[in-house]
């Protein structure tokens, strides 16, 4: 004789328990799961807490230049004197000369003013560049500049990245041909390879087309080229996920039911990938403002006069025997925010899925 | 004897041995002078340069490589192994003396030294002359444009074919004659032959660039040629030298190229190289000059921004003096390249005789400003054009912030430095105002005022007239000018005249006649500088 069916289920089993411990069982959602893995994860609070605090002081680099140094990023002060804790000092001065008596040069040295850490009414803190320009105006600037590229190519990537992926995986055939083809023309070149050749070419006459028109010099142009040549590195995983869930039941009993494929795709299909994107997106800012430097650094990204972290290293290399925090304090910059998303990314990684694997390799 | 007789005898005798010593003493010091020299021998030369175009004669253009070159290829004319302004005078190379010109001033005459040879052994031909002229144009080469006064060049340069023939050449091997027939005189033709596209190449060389493969005539020849990285020069064993064109005092000279200054100059404090012609960089001037050997040379430059004249808002003449005006010229000196260079408001050097200076633009930034404002340019979307090497984006930041303080709005861009000028010099990319320096190819102010300024010259591609200046006027009076066969004070006055009519139309703003920081080890003495090549290898010597 077959045992009777049980009614057992999993409400009954939270009644039970309740008794048991003499405390209701409250059902938790993933959300409040991963939160509550992530907030006993420190050192991941802590790469969020330096993140924003970088974030905030770029955001705040107008008010720093217009009410404490006086001074916009790219005005040249090479000229003029600053009192500097009560002595007079030349922002740029020293150097050779000509002497019309002797017909001769006179070789010197130049000297350009050294941090003047407020000292000197909040100007030139940091100091000044060769050019006489205010070292913490651009610092805070390139970091402003760095950060719109760094998180608007990441957003502007994982959305392509995402919508591709979505239409490749859940349409198969000629479409996932045509798009993991693309993908595939991506990946085959070098990430910094691809980008410098597009963002030097944009550089000579900008993007005029489409009814699109982005001047050279645009920090728009380093914005899209980065956003572009990381599409398949965000792209391809979520395919194969994707691919993957199209299989499961409750996407066949969806279309079943004759759901529509917008529907599904974005009801059904993007939710369950949605924690893999998250982490994917905190991973490749970091990654963007890296790329960013790289590319502003070798010419190709953003264009001078206007500062970025990877051209003011470029710039403060020149003096790095004379005046070393000019290279080593935007270099700093880099690191501690790359870091520190990096860390958070893998935080918010193990907080939404312990067991993932996900990484922006390239 | 008598006593008078004996004291004439005794004085002969005092006198003669008193020549007989300063002789030995004569000869002794100049025995010692030869000795000091022959004792310490350079042996390998270690040097750095920032980089090099070509090792071709018919195709390199830059000075770093014909710095090298001018050891390596010879010319039927060259100039003197001399210090300051005698450097620039013409003396015979491969030819036996200097030509016999006609009077009409069209038809040059050389003949060819005897023995000559390439450093292969092969003998040199007075064809192979005629051969390096057409290889030039076969070849597409950098200098074409300087010889299309040769009658039938014009021609030739249509379809270049290596049967085809420029008849205004002619050449016979026996007698070693090369006579050149001109289309209409040209002043500046002797030195036109001193270039070193004009050297001389074996016949069989190919019309295809050779770097550093192609035999030369001169005291060294290329041994190895590494792209980007390095060559070597080895001596010539064929080579005899005259009185024109010495021996050469290294045994080998082993070049590396290096772009980065900084890393160059390290080189040399650190020992690894004897001699750098990198740019110092400004911060680091002081220190490399207590560490080694800072030689300044001064050699025929000018730094300038040019203003498109064809296109707004440099179209109107009030906003081009506007930027004249409000350059600061001294403080660009400090910044771009720490001080080692004077401030210029001409086209030409001060190192010419034709140089006049040019004060037309006092620095008035308010003036400037209103400038601006009467020609209605106020906002102006204006691009600067530079090229990505250190000192010209220093430069063009500068002049950028200038033009926005002057109530434009300019923004900068930075092009690879392979592809900067012909960018620019191209009709269609419609550049409106950069970054540009003009080093001499040969001392007469027809290479500045014909290359640079001739509207006449203007090409859709490659122009070298940046600021697409033309002026009738102007254009006859170089034209007539041209035909001058002598430098005399007369004609200079007329160069002069022509560079201040330009420059009161200001399609430049010129701002720097620059000198080069040479740099070397404490150990290498003698250090000569040959105005047009510079450190001039042929006297080095080690301390």
């Amino acid at each position: 004789m077959a045992e009777p069916a049980t009614d057992f289920t999993l409400d009954s089993a939270a009644l039970l328990a309740a008794e048991e411990h003499e405390v209701p069982i409250v059902g938790r959602s993933p959300t409040y799961l991963a939160w509550r893995r992530l907030r006993r994860n420190y050192v991941a609070l802590f790469s969020l807490l330096v993140f924003v605090l970088i974030v905030v002081c770029c955001a705040l680099a107008p008010v720093y230049a217009h009410h404490v140094a006086h001074t916009g990023p790219n005005e040249i002060h090479a000229t003029e004197h600053v009192r500097v804790g009560g002595k007079d000092r030349q922002v740029v001065g020293g150097g050779s000369y000509f002497d019309p008596k002797t017909n001769q040069f006179v070789v010197r040295g130049v000297s350009v003013l050294g941090p003047t850490w407020w000292h000197a009414n909040g100007r030139f803190v940091l100091g000044a560049d060769a050019l006489g320009r205010d070292v913490a105006v651009r610092l805070l600037y390139g970091g402003l500049n760095s950060l719109k590229i760094g998180i608007g190519s990441a957003l502007i990537c994982s959305f392509l990245a995402i919508v591709l992926a979505l239409l490749a995986g859940y349409f198969r055939g000629w479409v996932d041909w045509i798009i993991s083809r693309f993908f595939d023309l991506i990946w085959a070149f070098p990430v910094l390879l691809l980008a410098i050749a597009i963002g030097s070419a944009l550089q000579i006459n900008g993007f005029h087309h489409f009814g699109i028109n982005i001047k050279p010099g645009s920090i728009w142009i380093p914005l899209l080229v980065i956003s572009y040549v990381l599409i398949p590195y965000i792209g391809r995983p979520l395919r194969g996920q994707i691919l993957s869930l199209r299989e499961k039941e409750f996407i066949e009993a969806a279309v079943g039911q004759g759901a529509s494929p917008l529907r599904i795709m974005f009801s059904d299909l993007l939710p369950n990938v949605a924690s893999t994107a998250v982490v994917f997106f905190t991973l490749i800012i970091a990654n963007n403002i890296l790329t960013e430097a790289g590319l502003s650094y070798l010419g190709a990204g953003v264009q001078p006069p206007n500062p970025s972290w990877g051209n003011l290293i470029l710039s403060g290399q020149q003096q790095i025997h004379t005046a070393p925090w000019l290279a080593i304090i935007p270099g700093i910059a880099v690191v501690l925010t790359v870091l520190s998303m990096n860390i958070f990314g893998d935080g918010l990684r193990d907080a939404l899925d312990p067991r993932a694997k996900v990484r922006v390799e390239h | 004897m008598t006593g008078k007789r004996r004291w004439t005898w005794l004085l002969g005798v005092l006198a003669m041995a008193a020549g007989f010593s300063m002789l030995v003493a004569a000869y002794g010091a100049a025995g010692t002078k030869h000795k000091t020299a022959a004792t310490k021998p350079i042996g390998t030369l270690r040097a750095v340069i920032d980089t090099i175009d070509y090792l071709d004669p018919q195709q390199a253009y830059t000075g770093q490589s014909w710095w090298a070159m001018w050891n390596v290829y010879e010319t039927l004319l060259t100039y003197k192994h001399v210090d300051g302004p005698a450097g620039y005078k013409l003396v015979p190379g491969l030819a036996q003396s200097l030509p016999t010109v006609s009077r009409n001033g069209k038809v040059y005459k050389f003949k060819l030294r005897k023995g000559l040879k390439y450093s292969n052994g092969k003998p040199v031909k007075a064809t192979d002359f005629k051969w390096a002229i057409k290889r030039g144009f076969l070849a597409q080469g950098q200098g074409v444009g300087f010889y299309t006064d040769i009658a039938g060049a014009e021609a030739y340069s249509k379809h270049p074919t290596p049967g085809g023939n420029i008849p205004g050449i002619i050449v016979n091997n026996k007698k070693r004659t090369i006579a050149i027939k001109l289309v209409s005189p040209r002043g500046d033709f002797l030195t036109i032959l001193a270039l070193l596209f004009a050297a001389p190449v074996p016949g069989n060389t190919g019309p295809e660039i050779q770097n550093g493969s192609i035999p030369g005539t001169g005291p060294y020849a290329f041994s190895n040629y590494d792209p980007n990285r390095s060559f070597t020069m080895v001596r010539n064993k064929y080579f005899k030298p005259n009185r024109f064109i010495p021996r050469g005092t290294p045994n080998r000279v082993e070049v590396s190229l290096i772009g980065d200054a900084d890393a160059a100059t390290q080189k040399v404090t650190s020992g690894q190289a004897d001699y750098s012609n990198g740019a110092i960089p400004p911060d680091r001037i002081a220190d490399a000059k207590s560490k080694g050997h800072l030689v300044l040379r001064d050699t025929a430059n000018t730094y300038y921004f040019w203003m498109n004249i064809r296109e707004a808002p440099f179209n109107k003449l009030k906003v081009r003096q506007a930027v004249n005006m409000a350059i600061d010229r001294k403080a660009m000196q400090t910044l771009v390249w720490g001080g080692l260079g004077k401030s210029t408001q001409n086209v030409l050097p001060p190192t010419y005789p034709s140089y006049k200076k040019l004060s037309l633009y006092p620095r008035n930034v308010t003036k400037a400003k209103q400038l601006i404002n009467q020609a209605g340019a106020n906002g102006a979307t204006v691009k600067v054009w530079t090229r990505n090497v250190s000192d010209a984006v220093t430069a063009a930041t500068y002049y950028t912030n200038v033009l926005n303080s002057i109530g434009l709005n300019a923004s900068l861009t930075i092009l690879p430095r392979a592809t900067y000028y012909t960018t620019i010099g191209n009709v269609n990319t419609h550049a409106q105002t950069g970054w540009a320096r003009w080093l001499e190819d040969y001392p007469h102010p027809l290479d500045w005022f014909d290359v640079l300024l001739n509207g006449e010259r203007i090409t859709d591609q490659d122009n070298n007239n940046f600021a697409w200046y033309t002026n009738k006027k102007t254009n006859k009076e170089i034209d007539q000018l041209k035909k001058q066969p002598l430098l005399t004070p007369a004609v200079n006055a007329k160069w002069a005249t022509v560079e201040k009519q330009i420059m009161q139309q200001a399609p430049w703003a010129p701002w720097s006649n620059r000198v080069f920081p040479e740099f070397f080890t404490k150990q290498i003495g003698c250090i000569h500088i040959q105005r047009l090549y510079g450190i001039d290898l042929a006297r080095l010597c080690r301390k």
